[in-house]
């Protein structure tokens, strides 16, 4: 069989294999642009669309200058310098540039690292300011390259450190009001995603940029005086001197409002440089963090528990023996020899522990402090003067303490004769000063806050007037005449102290520290000393502690100085003026 | 004398006119084959495409001036901050009593009030 090519065969087949041709590329244009449609836009997109994060700024912390707002915490934009080995060509002018321009900034052995060449980024220096870096890019060093991080300035240096806390390498707070109101000064970074060309411009072409704003964080006004605040620290500063105390710790609040004036500690750090902070402890608000056995200064609590009761009256007498038995234990006073019948009033000045069990038993049937005067005084100091339950101040790490309900297994009335003067509870400074604040003020508890306002638009916007969170916890009369046996107690223990003409009472405290082996130890004592100050009512409540491992101290000979250095500043700064 | 005929004029009559019916019509002279109109739809879509590409670079150009704004803002805000730092860490508390101002005073040995 023969095959012969038709005329006209020749083109015919180009064209069907032209045709072929056609159709293998037009079922492959199918496949690619509307099979594979979704993965080629997505790769498009993926190669075109870059995700931008918008970083949000976080808020700045201001104290207060008298009525004005000023700046304690800000921020500033400061540069980590990196290399990639790989491409660095002119190492000596690099190493030659950067020890010139920021020698202190560099890190250890960095002229080494640009030889790494294994690697792809090193990093050879950080926090370089922002015309350190703009000198640096300027001679357009090739493998050299630099990033922006925002770090927190603190202005007025290490004031209120332990109170602001500090924020870490990855943008978070730690401790005190960095730490409790993290999210807030966070605010919420804002994302861009765009169509970019090769330099990573973001254009607007395309129809797929999506751009969602940033929040930056909220600018918080403390109620933090920085005046009174510098004051504080000065003088614990210079009590550490005087004392040797490993700890030494103050706060100042408003009694009519729960404002904090003031809190600090000492020792203490510098919140810019936290890293180098020796101990961790350091970073510790003992004001809101510590717990302790308040000891002497729950007095005035008692004291007011049974005027309050009628169970007692300052000139109300009773027989002192310097003990007082409860079961099988004995119960001493620290001061002997104020023996036989003496007032309250009396047994207030000389912090006499037996004249304050008598208050718990007198609260009871006279002769023991039965379950319903443990309720009585558990309803005082718990539920009323709020000991041994966190106040809810916004700073973090704040602890609650433990005051014993009568119907725990813990309760006894041993226990409660001791709370009577301030031992077998556990309380902070800030719950002691908090409540002490109720008890001058005639009766109404603030919860304690450090926050005064906002900064908007460069603008104070001042928090409402606190409400109160409870009222009538003591009545006024109770009050008044509170504040007459501090004002008498300070005057006749410390006569000399105080300016003239001011009504300035407190009441000391020296606490017992428990013994790991069991009981209360013998090497170990903290002074405490809690007062207020003002001209017809009360102005300010200070709170001041002195503590350290294996010291003693005493309220009156290592506190109260701290207080009385304190409130004379103040009487003078709040311009109060004497009466008489 | 001799004339060229450019239009043609067609009698009512010669056709089934209706009302409203233009009773003359323009036929141009000028023929144009396949291949021309092909040129000319090209021409008219790289035109379109020219006008197109125009404005998506005049756009771009914005995106730049944008962002070369923006960074201009971004480096004066820098700027403000650093100044405002400066401000705050001149101003503040421990600055103020390292002055020379405030080491030449002292403390008053009583104050007194001047009363209403």
């Amino acid at each position: 069989m023969k095959f012969e090519l038709q005329k006209g065969s020749r083109s015919r087949i180009l064209a069907i294999g032209l045709l072929a041709i056609a159709a293998i590329f037009v079922v492959r244009l199918f496949y690619l642009q509307v099979i594979q449609y979704s993965h080629y836009v997505a790769q498009a997109q993926a190669e075109q669309q870059k995700q931008f994060v918008i970083p949000a700024e976080r808020g700045m912390i201001y104290a207060k200058n008298g009525d004005e707002p000023v700046r304690l915490v800000m921020n500033q934009s400061v540069y980590t310098v990196y290399a990639d080995p790989q491409t660095v060509t002119d190492k000596d002018e690099i190493v030659e540039a950067l020890k010139e321009v920021a020698g202190g900034n560099l890190v250890e052995g960095f002229a080494d690292l640009l030889d790494a060449k294994e690697s792809r980024y090193k990093i050879l220096g950080t926090k370089l300011s922002r015309t350190q870096a703009e000198l640096l890019k300027e001679k357009g060093f090739s493998g050299i390259g630099f990033q922006e991080t925002s770090q927190r300035v603190y202005p007025e240096g290490t004031l209120a450190a332990q109170l602001l806390g500090y924020v870490d390498t990855e943008n978070e707070g730690k401790y005190g009001l960095e730490g409790y109101l993290n999210d807030e000064l966070s605010g919420v970074d804002g994302s861009l995603v765009a169509v970019t060309d090769v330099s990573e411009v973001p254009l607007t072409i395309g129809n797929k940029n999506v751009r969602i704003p940033e929040q930056d964080g909220k600018n918080v006004v403390l109620s933090i005086d920085r005046s009174v605040q510098s004051k504080v620290e000065q003088a614990l500063k210079d009590a550490q001197k005087r004392t040797g105390a490993k700890e030494v710790s103050a706060m100042v609040m408003d009694p009519n409002s729960g404002k904090v004036l003031a809190m600090a500690n000492y020792p203490t750090y510098d919140p810019e440089k936290y890293y180098e902070a020796k101990d961790v402890a350091l970073f510790n608000n003992n004001v809101v963090s510590g717990t302790y056995e308040p000891g002497s200064t729950i007095k005035t609590f008692t004291m007011a528990t049974g005027i309050e009761k009628n169970a007692v009256r300052p000139s109300d007498t009773f027989n002192n023996t310097d003990f007082i038995k409860i079961g099988d234990w004995t119960i001493s006073n620290a001061t002997r020899g104020i023996t036989g019948t003496i007032s309250f009033q009396t047994a207030l000045e000389w912090s006499l522990n037996t004249g304050f069990v008598t208050i718990g038993q007198r609260l009871g049937n006279g002769t023991s402090i039965t379950p319903a005067a443990r309720q009585t005084m558990y309803d005082y100091y718990y539920n009323k003067f709020r000991l041994g339950q966190a106040t809810g101040i916004e700073l973090a790490n704040e602890a609650s303490g433990l005051v014993i309900a009568p119907d725990d297994q813990r309760s006894s009335e041993i226990r409660y004769a001791n709370m009577t003067f301030g031992q077998g509870m556990e309380a902070t400074m800030i719950q002691v000063a908090s409540g002490f604040s109720a008890l001058v003020n005639g009766g109404t508890y603030y919860q304690p806050t450090v926050i005064d306002g906002y900064m908007e638009d460069g603008e104070f916007k001042q928090n409402e007037s606190p409400t109160p969170v409870a009222t009538g916890i003591v009545q006024k009369s109770t009050s008044d005449t509170l504040k007459s046996m501090m004002i008498k107690a300070r005057q006749s223990g410390f006569p000399g102290v105080d300016k003239s003409g001011y009504r300035i009472g407190g009441k000391t405290g020296t606490s017992q520290v428990s013994s790991p082996q069991g009981g209360y130890s013998d090497d170990e004592s903290i002074a405490s000393y809690v007062g207020f100050g003002g001209s017809d009512a009360p102005e300010y409540v200070i709170m001041v502690q002195v503590s350290g491992k294996d010291q003693i101290f005493q309220g009156a000979r290592d506190a109260l100085p701290i207080f009385t250095d304190i409130s004379n500043w103040m009487l003078e700064y709040l311009k109060i003026q004497p009466k008489g | 004398m001799s004339y060229q005929q450019t239009s043609y004029y067609t009698s009512r009559r010669r056709q089934n006119w209706s009302r409203n019916q233009n009773t003359t019509r323009f036929v141009s002279s000028v023929k144009l084959g396949p291949v021309a109109h092909t040129v000319l739809v090209a021409l008219m879509i790289t035109v379109l495409g020219l006008i197109y590409l125009t404005q998506a670079t005049r756009a771009t150009g914005y995106d730049y001036e944008a962002q070369r704004i923006q960074s201009q803002i971004s480096e004066l805000n820098d700027e403000k901050a650093d100044l405002e730092i400066e401000n705050a860490r001149l101003t503040a508390l421990e600055t103020i009593k390292d002055s020379s101002v405030a080491k030449e005073m002292t403390t008053p040995s009583s104050t007194e009030f001047a009363q209403p």
